[in-house]
């Protein structure tokens, strides 16, 4: 009795669904010939399939999902434009985007026959071009107060000041310095107008701190002399956020990194992290974490631990030899390296993940910098190279 | 004549008539009376008034038959009087209003008319006239008391049967004057007392009573015979309006008066004809005033004479401007007279209308009446929900019409359009509307068919002639637009009034949802995307308030802002890859294939626009027709952008400028057309002076998009055109940046040195043409050699001897070292000026920077010796044709050029002797220009590696050729052998080829003089004889001479041996013609 009562209720209930379909045919278990078993089998079988295909796009596709959101590999995107007509090779870049909301974001770039391009971002085009350094090569330049005033270091030993506000293009100031090496300077703001600016000095491995508006040396560090660090390649001035001691990071010739307390000129810590000289760095003060890049194929992040020591973390080894700069974007998630094989790598910050393979330039790129949009999906990358151009690009921009 | 003025001497003057026509009633007493009157003068006249009329009205009043003629003058003589003087007295004025009008009445009924004389009619309604117009201030008002009632109706009803039923029209016309006159809306010159609006009311309150009669018998009138003559239904119209609007103004009908005007209404008989204009009877009268304003309108707009027209439009108007509350279910039918009308033929009704329409449409702004744009909205709405069926079904001219009727209900609305726009049914229905009458004809064969004429693939061999074809483009002229072919319509007009409506939409409506709206439309299917390209376009045009034609000035233009971002995107949008790159030939078609390399992005525009599949199935001349089109259409929508923005466009020019380029340089005719003229709107709009400086000024834009697709040659295989285009506008200011691409384009050749190196040969072909043309090269320095030596040549026989024999002195002189200093400082200079124009010897180590098109053609140089043996024919000739362009602009360079042709050499011979037919016969043609430049420097090369060869081909040819029948002239053995044939004269003659190879020409070309070979290859070898001549005339004339010789020598001197030619005395033979021809020449 219970049998045929529970038979004929199965058929009704089969009846029913048949009629009203929300069974599909995918599902198991319900349906004539399709078991769970048969169904579970499947899933299996697409999972395995899945995972088959992400390992190879993993070791293939340079561009990974996980910024973009899509699981696919798409090729490396090309550049957004391309700046052209600076007539000797790009040496350095300095974006200035977010001062104004309705000015144009504009690009400065220094190029090796001493000229300073002012390019506009909307247009693509430079609005004006300065002539500086005895038309020597220019090595960095930097933003004063927004767009008005603008720092350059060129090869024939000074540093100037220009005055830009207004249309007008005037030099203020001009600061010898003591090397005529190749390290950039390294700025950063003490308070309104008031600049602290860390230059090469004059003997060797020794590093002078100016006080801007003023041009007086505030601080002159000299590593102990038996140190043989050689000469200071790169420096990177900043600002703890926890003390309001500036702090100093210097990459020196023989390939080893130190780390300064200016108001005390002490030395507070050393690593040697690379085995030819470091030719860049870039420091995120929020992770306490650095990047530096040198002659060699090596990439090696560092760190600082609550003692102000520093300490090796990742090494990458890449492809081809040389890394002419480095810059780790405002929101600490991507890093870009600019290559003497021609090519910008991209990495994910956090764990150092290669990224992309930008190939777009046909000599060595010098340097790489971001732009500081105030909105994340209009930030560029910039990269001037040997080749002359400047390439603009649009990476990794969607939240 | 003596006048009486005072009113004694009339009165004694006047007096014996008077007694005389109350006593004897006949109408020689009343003539004379009414000339006695003429000599009244007015003032007296006006004294007397009532003692003249008397005997008349008496007269009038007599009961009994009386003469018409008797009555007539009678009539006339009252109507003398009164127009002459005033009417004082109300009751005076009522009286002899009802004496003239009975006279019309027949005796027996007073309702009808009597059988009379149109004449007396004439005098009777005269008079009534001229008693209305005399009657002295308000006292005509007393016409209108309802007590009075019965006589107006009466005096109505008769003028009303003239009107309708008389034969005369003047007499009709008369009739009418007096109805208007009775409702105080007289037309004629005079002056006539003001009513305020109490007096109106008055007599409005009359007239509701005659209103139902009137009207009707007007709406008879006006839907009567045509050959009633216009002024009659004009009239009749004035009459019906006028009535109408007097009776249902609103504010005679809003007031509540109707109590208190009842007090009045003593006797009941009279009370039944008031009419009290309550609610209800307005309601119901406004019907029925309705189904009679449809029917005489549907007369009056179809009469033929424009005046009727026009007094419709002041109908429409008169009863818009004062009846639009009362009158409320008519308003649609009249604005639809009103927009109709807009469009007539006759400026007089149009523009009237125009101005109506404006007035009308201001006053339903200041009114904020709801109710007109509710019944703006409905028409508007029913019309759209109508006008594809009416595009299918209905003939041309009816199609104008309501689209007129469309554009002018959204003139109307203004700038309250927005209202209907927000509901997502009239949208949708004014869109779908546009869309389906918008639809292309997209069957003509031709516009698929046709091409550009200078498209690179013609033009090989003539590189020059490539150049020339764009220069009537570089003149800036415009190409006319090609008009399209719509399904629906033929009329251009009916095109010109759509364009209308869309910019009237986007003068008024809210820009970003249009655009959005119409956008969407564009996406969603393939069927409505040219359409909707249209509309947006012109909406666009219209946002931006150009070529529109508005009622009224709207009240925020669009900024220039909002303008440009929605030009941004649309133009995104348009030149979006799935919306641009569409196939429109078979031809381009298999350049697309070369895109299926990109599988995953084929994929993505399949999925996504399922409709327009590039697929060879369903590839169809109407798609390809249909494709063409919405290129055309996206491409005229930047052309107008740019007109919008004007200066502001030039950021745009960005994105913008390299699409449109890259159709100018499209294959297909009207593609290239239309993009030439956006091109020319784009510099006209961005304020250049010519395309030149557009291109020039914004060539870093392109450069930037062309070195970006050169790195993806197989998803960008348009760019080439880009370029060629783009050096063919511009001119050598743009090298330094060309320079950069060049180095691009090189280095994509390494990248893809098997699969597009026929693409990147396309670029660098186009490159070095436009480089050949910016840079013409100098007279070749051959031409200044052995000046004496012709000057030999052309004289005279002794002097001829005497100059050899110096030259032959001066060369022993010099060759055994007897040097003269001038002479030899002299060719040095020439030498250095030649050769080394550019060298100077500053810096021996360091080697001079070479000009910049110098480098480029030497580094494409370069990649065409690595080329020259590819495996595919179609590179190897295309590497040809660069090549000879190499040659052409290194030609001024020869320092440059030489070692270049040096390190080509080995490669081209294997072009010229081991190859294919086609090949050897390009490859013989670039040896023919190395000649020209290269000269002696390919001597001996020439005649080691590559005379034998082709010698040798010549001889074993001639045979065949002697032989062979009509179609041989079509066989590749025969061009080549024309070719060579031709080619070889001058290459002998330019490489100064010595004795022994001369003599192998020479022999090879003998068979072909015969007159058994093919014409041309006769002419041919005569050519390489002409050359022969010019460089050894002695030797050529022997060998010609051996063949043939027609004359015979007489020995000047017994002491000289007897000359003898193997070719005297021979018979005529085949050569000769041709050797005869030659030798003339040569003398």
């Amino acid at each position: 009795m219970d049998k045929f009562l529970e038979g004929s209720l199965k058929d009704r209930i089969y009846v029913h669904l048949e009629r009203q379909g929300p069974i599909r045919d995918s599902q198991h278990g319900f349906v004539h010939e399709k078991s769970c078993l048969s169904n579970l089998i499947n899933f299996l079988k697409r999972r395995q399939r899945s995972q088959m295909v992400k390992k190879v796009l993993g070791t293939r596709a340079f561009i990974r999902g996980d910024f973009c959101g899509n699981s696919m590999a798409i090729p490396p995107p090309d550049p957004k434009f391309v700046l052209r007509g600076t007539g000797a090779s790009v040496n350095t870049l300095h974006f200035c985007c977010s001062d104004q909301e309705d000015w144009n974001p504009i690009l400065f770039s220094g190029s090796a026959n001493g000229q300073i391009h002012i390019w506009n971002l909307k247009t693509h085009r430079a609005d004006k071009v300065l002539e500086s350094h005895n038309k020597q090569s220019v090595l960095w330049i930097h933003t004063l107060q927004g767009r008005n005033g603008l720092i350059s270091q060129g090869r024939d030993a000074a540093v100037s000041t220009w005055d830009l506000s207004e249309g007008r293009t005037a030099v203020i100031d001009s600061i010898p310095l003591d090397s005529y090496g190749f390290c950039q300077c390294s700025l950063m703001q003490e308070g309104v107008g008031h600049y602290l600016l860390a230059s090469p000095g004059s003997t060797s491995s020794e590093v002078k701190i100016l006080d801007l508006p003023k041009k007086t040396p505030v601080w002159v560090l000299k590593p102990p002399a038996d140190a043989k660090l050689g000469m200071p390649m790169c420096l990177k001035l900043w600002q703890p956020p926890s003390g309001s001691r500036p702090l100093l990071l210097v990459g020196y010739e023989n390939g080893s990194l130190t780390l300064w307390d200016l108001s005390e000129k002490k030395m507070l810590s050393h690593l040697a992290c690379h085995n030819e000289p470091i030719m860049c760095l870039d420091f995120d003060p929020e992770r306490a974490k650095g990047i530096s890049g040198s002659s060699e194929k090596l990439l090696s992040s560092w760190g600082l631990d609550n003692q102000q020591n520093l300490k090796l973390q990742n090494t990458l080894t890449l492809v081809n030899a040389g890394i002419a700069d480095t810059c780790i974007r405002q929101d600490k998630k991507i890093l870009a390296t600019a290559g003497w094989d021609h090519r910008i790598r991209i990495f994910g910050w956090k764990k150092l993940k290669p990224l992309a393979v930008l190939q777009y330039h046909i000599a060595s790129v010098h340097c790489v910098t971001f732009s500081d949009h105030v909105v994340p999906s209009e930030r560029l990358m910039a990269a001037g190279s040997k080749d002359q151009r400047i390439s603009l690009w649009s990476v990794y921009n969607k939240p | 004549m003596a006048i009486f003025h005072t009113p004694k001497e009339a009165f004694s003057a006047l007096r014996p008539i008077c007694v005389k026509i109350t006593k004897e009633q006949n109408v020689i007493n009343v003539q004379c009376l009414q000339s006695q009157l003429q000599k009244v003068g007015d003032a007296a006249l006006q004294e007397l008034q009532e003692y003249v009329l008397f005997p008349l009205r008496f007269s009038l009043r007599t009961p009994g038959l009386k003469q018409e003629r008797f009555v007539q003058s009678v009539v006339e003589c009252i109507h003398f009087i009164i127009s002459r003087t005033c009417v004082q007295n109300q009751q005076q004025l009522c009286e002899i209003f009802s004496e003239v009008s009975l006279c019309l009445s027949s005796p027996g009924n007073h309702g009808k008319l009597a059988i009379i004389s149109e004449e007396l009619k004439m005098a009777v309604v005269q008079g009534l006239i001229a008693l209305l117009h005399s009657a002295y201030g308000d006292i005509l008002l007393c016409l209108y008391q309802p007590h009075m009632l019965p006589t107006q109706g009466f005096v109505i009803s008769l003028l009303l049967d003239i009107a309708e039923h008389e034969k005369s029209r003047q007499l009709r016309v008369l009739a009418l004057k007096c109805l208007l006159l009775l409702i105080l809306q007289c037309d004629c010159p005079d002056t006539h007392c003001s009513f305020d609006s109490s007096d109106l009311l008055q007599v409005g309150d009359a007239f509701a009573s005659f209103l139902p009669g009137i009207a009707l018998g007007m709406s008879r009138i006006i839907s009567g015979d045509i050959k009633q003559g216009h002024l009659v239904t004009i009239y009749a119209i004035k009459v019906w309006y006028k009535l109408v609007g007097l009776v249902m103004a609103n504010d005679q009908v809003s007031k509540n008066h109707h109590d208190k005007k009842m007090l009045f209404v003593e006797d009941s008989k009279l009370a039944d004809l008031v009419i009290c204009r309550k609610p209800e009877w307005v309601k119901d009268t406004a019907n029925k005033l309705d189904v009679l304003l449809q029917k005489l309108c549907s007369c009056a707009t179809g009469n033929p004479h424009w005046k009727v027209r026009l007094e419709l439009v002041e109908l429409v108007y008169h009863l818009l401007s004062y009846c639009n509350k009362s009158l409320k279910q008519s308003i649609g039918h009249l604005l639809e007279i009103l927009v109709g009308l807009v469009g007539d033929e006759r400026p007089e009704v149009h523009t009237r209308c125009g101005q109506v329409l404006r007035n009308v449409s201001e006053l339903c702004m200041i009114c904020e009446n709801k109710d007109f744009t509710d019944v703006l909205s409905e028409n508007l709405h029913t019309l759209t929900t109508a006008l594809p069926r009416l595009m299918r079904t209905l003939d041309d001219q009816s199609k104008l019409k309501s689209l007129g009727l469309l554009l002018g209900y959204l003139k109307l609305l203004g700038p309250k359009v927005n209202v209907i726009l927000n509901s997502t049914v009239h949208l949708g229905r004014l869109s779908k509307a546009l869309m389906q009458i918008l639809e292309l004809d997209v069957t003509d064969v031709r516009i698929v068919e046709e091409r550009r004429l200078n498209s690179e693939a013609d033009d090989l061999q003539h590189p020059m002639s490539f150049l020339s074809g764009w220069d009537h483009l570089r003149l800036g002229n415009k190409p006319t637009m090609k008009r399209k072919y719509f399904k629906h319509f033929t009329e251009e007009c009916v095109f010109a009034l759509l364009q209308q409506t869309c910019r009237v939409l986007g003068y008024y409506g809210n820009l970003y949802l249009l655009v959005d709206h119409f956008i969407h439309l564009y996406q969603e299917s393939v069927l409505y995307r040219k359409q909707a390209a249209i509309v947006i376009n012109e909406v666009l045009l219209g946002a931006a308030g150009l070529d529109v034609d508005v009622l009224h000035e709207r009240e925020t233009p669009v900024s220039v802002d909002d303008l440009k971002a929605t030009v941004t995107s649309i133009i995104e949008e348009y030149i979006s890859r799935a919306n641009w790159d569409l196939v429109t030939s078979i031809e381009s078609e298999h350049e697309a294939g070369l895109n299926t390399n990109q599988p995953k992005f084929l994929g993505f525009t399949k999925g996504s626009h399922s409709g327009c599949l590039h697929t060879s199935q369903s590839l169809t001349v109407h798609t390809m027709n249909s494709n063409i089109w919405q290129i055309c259409i996206q491409l005229e929508g930047i052309g107008y952008f740019a007109q919008m923005l004007n200066k502001e466009f030039r950021q745009l020019l960005m994105t913008s400028l390299y699409p449109v380029i890259e159709k100018v340089g499209a294959e297909t005719l009207l593609i290239s057309q239309t993009a030439t003229r956006t091109l020319t709107d784009l510099c006209q709009a961005c304020g250049y002076d010519s395309l030149q400086k557009l291109i020039n000024l914004n060539s870093d834009y392109l450069v930037n998009t062309i070195s970006l697709n050169l790195r993806r040659l197989t998803q960008y295989p348009h760019t080439p055109r880009v370029i060629s285009v783009m050096f063919s506008y511009s001119d050598a200011s743009l090298l330094p940046l060309v320079d950069d691409v060049v180095q691009d384009v090189l280095l994509s050749l390494d990248h893809y040195h098997n699969e597009k190196a026929h693409l990147i040969f396309n670029v660098l072909h186009s490159l070095m043409t436009a480089l050949a043309h910016w840079f013409p090269p100098k007279e070749p320095a051959q031409k200044e050699e052995r000046p004496h030596n012709k000057a030999c040549n052309s004289a005279t026989k002794a002097e001829e001897i005497q100059c050899f024999f110096k030259d032959y002195q001066k060369q022993k002189r010099l060759a055994e070292g007897d040097v003269e200093d001038i002479d030899l400082d002299q060719t040095e200079y020439e030498i250095s000026d030649h050769l080394e124009p550019d060298i100077t010897f500053d810096h021996p180590d360091v080697k001079k920077e070479l000009p910049a098109h110098i480098q480029i053609a030497k580094d494409v140089m370069e990649k065409c010796i690595h080329l020259l043996s590819d495996k595919s024919i179609k590179l190897r000739l295309k590497v040809l044709d660069v090549l000879e362009l190499c040659v052409v602009v290194l030609q001024s360079n020869v320092n440059e050029l030489l070692p270049m042709v040096h390190r080509v050499w080995s490669p081209f011979v294997q072009r010229l002797t081991n190859d294919d037919p086609l090949v050897v016969l390009r490859a013989f043609q670039v040896l023919c220009r190395l000649a020209d430049t290269c000269g002696d420097f390919l001597k001996s090369r020439v005649s080691k590696n590559i005379l034998p060869k082709v010698i040798g081909y010549l001889v074993s040819q001639a045979p065949v050729s002697a032989k062979a029948g009509p179609i041989y002239s079509h066989t590749l053995v025969y061009k080549l052998q024309l070719a060579e044939l031709q080619g070889l004269g001058k290459l002998c003659e330019k490489l100064d080829l010595g004795e022994t190879d001369l003599d192998m020409v020479a022999n090879t070309c003998l068979p072909y003089l015969s007159s058994r070979q093919p014409p041309k290859l006769q002419d041919a070898a005569c050519s390489v004889f002409y050359h022969l001549n010019e460089v050894d005339p002695d030797a050529t004339w022997l060998i010609l001479n051996e063949v043939y010789c027609p004359s015979t020598y007489d020995l000047p001197h017994f002491s000289l041996p007897p000359i003898h030619l193997t070719g005297m005395g021979k018979q005529r033979n085949e050569f000769t013609d041709n050797v005869l021809q030659l030798l003339q020449e040569f003398e």
